[in-house]
């Protein structure tokens, strides 16, 4: 979807963003990558700074948005990994070259089958 | 019933979301497809104790989870093969494996069942990290409510791509023909052998996320935050979950 999102507005950001120290090139990237991470690994010390700063740069509605955001993926991850469902055919061939640049083909739920 | 609410000072939580989350809190409390609301409930409870357990922890740090033997630290309200399944999807979901699903099933867990607990257990995962994200306390369970469960294992149900028998589109009919209202990606199909596991779910989706028709219109933003924005966010957290999809 970030490659669809990329694709679509001709922005110069780039994918590496999603498993890399960068930002992806995206305005303030780097705080909301932050902010997912935090949320994700538990640590509530670096998720309250990373809240805070949202709020601050990006507003209550931003910050709202983006906790949807992390919690709705860490959900349907969750469904996707326990039901064995896999990419769909349509998108296989046009992600192929950035899953083996960003090695989303060596997660382990990739060998899930 | 106690119902999810937010009191975030200068942070009102959009009217959508906490619908959402009163309307999945709604659903768990009541008699599903194939459990009551106590086992429906009691799913939840054991999603969120999930974290705590010893058997959990020894596996997530193995080599391969397969290797530990054990038994779970788990409320104690639940069948231990049930239990199994909601710590696997809570604590280490991206090393679940086919074979371990085909174990489950041959030990007596009917594939409805499975996706039951699957459904519960995700859409608890949805409000309970929007909670954690939030800096607020998670909203306790709702009580159960009385009652039988359906029972009705949808028609048209047959193997597709995924380890459990989904409804094709052209199967999608009666009761099911609203399944593939907003799209038809396998994640939509996932939930499909219960299917108000997959309505109650892809509202939250639609909420917390996009909606169908917003999902593929790029050219407009929809949220205070950009859609490259909302794509970063969650390709980093499905990377952090190690997830494919």
């Amino acid at each position: 979807m970030l490659r669809a999102s990329i694709e679509h507005t001709g922005a110069n950001y780039n994918l590496d963003g999603v498993i890399g120290d960068g930002d992806g090139g995206i305005p303030h990237g780097g705080l909301l990558i932050e902010f997912a991470e935090a949320a994700i690994v538990g640590d509530d010390a670096r998720l309250s700074a990373a809240r805070e700063q949202v709020l601050k740069t990006l507003g209550p509605e931003s910050l709202v948005d983006a906790a949807g955001i992390v919690a709705t993926f860490n959900a349907i991850d969750r469904v996707a990994d326990a039901t064995g469902t896999p990419i769909d055919e349509e998108r296989l061939e046009p992600t192929a070259e950035m899953r083996e640049h960003l090695g989303i083909d060596r997660f382990p739920s990739a060998a899930a089958g | 019933m106690t119902e999810p609410t937010y009191n975030i000072p200068g942070v009102p939580v959009r009217e959508a979301i906490l619908e959402a989350h009163r309307s999945t809190w709604r659903r768990i409390s009541q008699p599903g497809g194939w459990f009551d609301g106590q086992t429906r409930v009691a799913i939840a409870a054991e999603s969120r104790n999930a974290p705590s357990c010893t058997l959990c922890a020894e596996r997530k740090a193995a080599l391969s989870p397969y290797s530990i033997a054990g038994t779970h630290d788990s409320l104690g309200s639940l069948p231990e093969e049930i239990v199994e399944v909601v710590h696997r999807i809570i604590t280490d979901p991206a090393r679940l494996r086919e074979q371990w699903y085909e174990g489950i099933l041959a030990g007596g867990m009917a594939d409805t069942e499975y996706v039951e607990i699957v459904g519960v257990v995700c859409s608890t995962v949805a409000v309970d990290t929007f909670a954690d994200t939030m800096g607020v306390p998670r909203p306790a369970l709702p009580t159960p409510e009385s009652g039988e469960p359906s029972r009705r294992r949808p028609s048209g149900v047959k193997p597709g791509h995924a380890w459990v028998p989904w409804i094709a589109p052209e199967d999608a009919s009666g009761p099911e023909a609203d399944l593939y209202d907003g799209g038809t990606s396998n994640i939509r199909r996932a939930l499909m052998l219960v299917p108000d596991e997959q309505r109650g779910f892809f509202e939250l989706v639609y909420a917390q996320y996009l909606s169908g028709s917003e999902i593929t219109d790029f050219g407009t933003d929809c949220r205070a935050i950009t859609r490259a924005q909302i794509e970063l966010i969650a390709g980093r957290v499905s990377a952090l979950n190690q997830c494919v999809y």
